[in-house]
C-alpha cells in the first residue's frame, strides 16, 4: 500500500472512530448545524411545493369548490353552536370547580401543524410537519391527529419552522399502554419490516394469561413522562400467549398513510 | 485532479441537498432513490483513495446527521427495555465499504468500460442497504426479514441505479471542465487508434 492511501486510511478510521464516539447533546448539535446550514434549501423547496398545490387548488373545477364551501359553511355554523355550549358547560364546569374547590384541570394547549414530508430516512418511520420552535414546539412533545396518538417530536430545527415527528409504528417509539375493560397494561411499539400497507403495533409485556377480546381498545396510561392519559392508540386485533408474558396486535387507529395534518400538545403536564 | 475532487466533494454536497425533495415510492414499499449514495459511489470509482475515503467520511457524517434519532427519553422505570438505533458515525464505515468496492473495479472503469461500474453500484446500495438492516437487527436483538424489507431494498437498489448513468455523464461534464481524465487509458487507446 502507497505511503499517502496509508495515511489516509488511519486519519479515515480515526475520523469514524471521533464520529462513533460523539454523545447524543453532541450528535445532536451536529444534527442543528446540519440542518441550520440546509434551511434556506428546504425553505425555498417548501415555498415551492406551496405554490404548486395552491396553483393545482386553483384548477380544480369550481363547481367542486362551491360544493365544499357549502359544505363547510354548514360544519363551520354547526361547530360554532358546538362552541357556544361547550363554552356555557365549560364556565358551568369552572362554577362547580370552584364551588368545590376542585383543583384545576391541566391546561391542553395544542399546534396544529401540517405534514410535509413523509419518511424521509429509510429505516425510521417519520414524518416532517410545518411546525417548530417558533410555535413553542420541542423535542418529546406528543403528536395527536383526531383519531389518536400519532408520535412524538424527535427533533426540532433550529430555523424554528420544521420538526420530525417519530411515528408510534417506529419500533422505537415506546408508548406505555393499557387495555380498555382490563386490568391489562403493557409497552406500544412499532413493527419491523412493516413499513408498507397496513403497518400493525405490538402490545407486549401482557400477563401470560391475559384474556383480551378482538376490537378492544387501547389506550395511552400516561405514565412514562412523554404521553397524556387516555389518549387512543388502537383496537386489539390478535393475542400471542407466551409462557413468561403474552403478546398482543394492536391495529392503530390513525391512518398514517393518509395523515395531512396532527396536533401538538404543548403542555407536558397532564 | 485537486479541482476534480473539490468539485466532486461540491457534487455530493448538492447531492444532500437534492435528496431532501425525493419523496419515497409508497407503491413500492417505501423505496427511494438514494443519491448521496449513488453520487458518492460515482465519483469512489473516479478518484484516488485519499479523496474516496474523503468523500466516504463527508458523506456518512452527513447522512448520519441527516437520518439520527435521538434518544427515546422518558422515565427508565416504565420504559425499561429501551430500543437501540444505528450509532452516529456508522454510515462513515458502510461509505467507506461501499467505495471500496467500487475503487476494486476502477481499473475496468479507466478503459472506459463505466456500464460495469453503473452495475455495481447497484449492489453496493443493496449490500449498503443490507448491511445498515443487519446492524439495527444485531442492536435490537432478532432478525425480522420481511417480504417488504427484502423488496424495499432491492427496488431502493434498482431505481439508484437506473440513476448511475446519468451521474456519470455529470462527472465527465466535471471532469471535462477541470482538464482531467476520469479514464486515461480508454483515451490513451483512441489516440493510439487514430495514430
Amino acid at each position: 500500500m502507497k505511503p499517502l492511501n496509508l495515511i489516509a486510511l488511519l486519519l479515515f478510521l480515526g475520523g469514524a472512530v471521533w464520529a462513533l464516539t460523539r454523545s447524543d447533546r453532541a450528535v445532536r448539535e451536529i444534527q442543528n448545524a446540519y440542518y441550520s446550514a440546509i434551511s434556506p434549501f428546504l425553505k425555498s423547496g417548501s415555498k415551492m411545493e406551496t405554490q404548486a398545490r395552491a396553483f393545482l387548488q386553483e384548477t380544480r373545477h369550481s363547481k367542486e369548490l362551491e360544493v365544499e364551501l357549502e359544505t363547510t359553511r354548514k360544519e363551520l355554523g354547526r361547530l360554532s353552536l358546538f362552541e357556544s355550549r361547550t363554552r356555557a358547560l365549560e364556565s358551568e364546569n369552572d362554577q362547580l370547580r370552584h364551588a368545590l374547590d376542585f383543583k384545576k384541570a391541566a391546561h391542553f394547549d395544542v399546534v396544529a401543524a401540517r405534514v410535509i414530508r413523509r419518511n424521509p430516512t429509510t429505516w425510521w418511520q417519520t414524518i416532517e410537519i410545518d411546525a417548530g420552535s417558533k410555535q413553542g414546539i420541542g423535542t418529546q412533545l406528543c403528536v395527536l391527529s383526531d383519531k389518536g396518538l400519532v408520535g412524538k417530536i424527535d427533533r426540532v430545527d433550529n430555523g424554528g419552522e420544521r420538526s420530525s415527528v417519530l411515528l408510534l409504528t417506529d419500533e422505537k417509539c415506546l408508548v406505555a399502554a393499557r387495555v380498555e375493560g382490563s386490568p391489562e397494561v403493557g409497552i406500544v411499539s412499532g413493527r419491523r419490516g412493516a413499513s408498507d400497507g397496513d403497518p400493525m403495533l405490538r402490545l407486549r409485556f401482557l400477563s401470560p394469561n391475559a384474556v383480551l377480546q378482538k376490537d378492544q381498545k387501547v389506550f395511552t396510561t400516561g405514565r412514562g413522562g412523554i404521553f397524556k392519559p387516555n389518549i387512543l392508540l388502537g383496537t386489539i386485533e390478535s393475542v400471542e400467549k407466551g409462557t413468561l408474558d403474552s403478546e398482543a396486535v394492536v391495529r392503530p387507529s390513525v391512518n398514517f398513510a393518509e395523515l395531512d395534518s396532527v396536533f401538538v400538545v404543548l403542555s407536558a403536564d397532564s | 485532479m485537486i479541482r476534480y475532487s473539490i468539485f466532486t466533494i461540491l457534487f455530493l454536497l448538492t447531492a444532500f441537498v437534492v435528496q431532501q425533495f425525493l419523496p419515497a415510492f409508497t407503491g413500492l414499499h417505501d423505496s427511494r432513490v438514494l443519491l448521496v449514495q449513488l453520487v458518492f459511489l460515482c465519483c469512489a470509482v473516479t478518484v484516488d483513495v485519499p479523496t474516496m475515503l474523503l468523500l466516504a467520511f463527508i458523506g456518512g457524517f452527513l447522512w448520519d446527521a441527516q437520518c439520527a434519532l435521538g434518544p427515546h427519553g422518558g422515565d427508565p422505570a416504565v420504559y425499561t427495555q429501551q430500543v437501540e438505533s444505528l450509532r452516529f458515525g456508522c454510515s462513515i464505515l458502510l461509505f467507506g465499504a461501499m467505495g471500496a468496492l467500487m475503487h476494486g473495479i476502477q481499473p475496468l472503469f479507466k478503459q472506459g468500460k463505466w456500464q460495469f461500474s453503473a452495475v455495481l453500484s447497484g449492489i453496493a446500495v443493496f449490500l449498503y442497504l443490507a448491511a445498515e438492516y443487519a446492524i439495527i437487527s444485531f442492536v435490537r436483538g432478532d432478525l425480522i426479514l420481511s417480504k417488504a424489507t427484502v423488496s424495499q431494498m432491492a427496488f431502493t437498489s434498482v431505481l439508484t441505479m437506473l440513476f448511475s448513468p446519468v451521474i456519470f455523464w455529470f462527472l465527465f461534464r466535471i471532469a471535462k471542465a477541470c482538464n482531467h481524465s476520469i479514464y486515461p487509458e480508454a483515451g490513451r487507446r483512441r489516440r493510439q487508434q487514430t495514430c
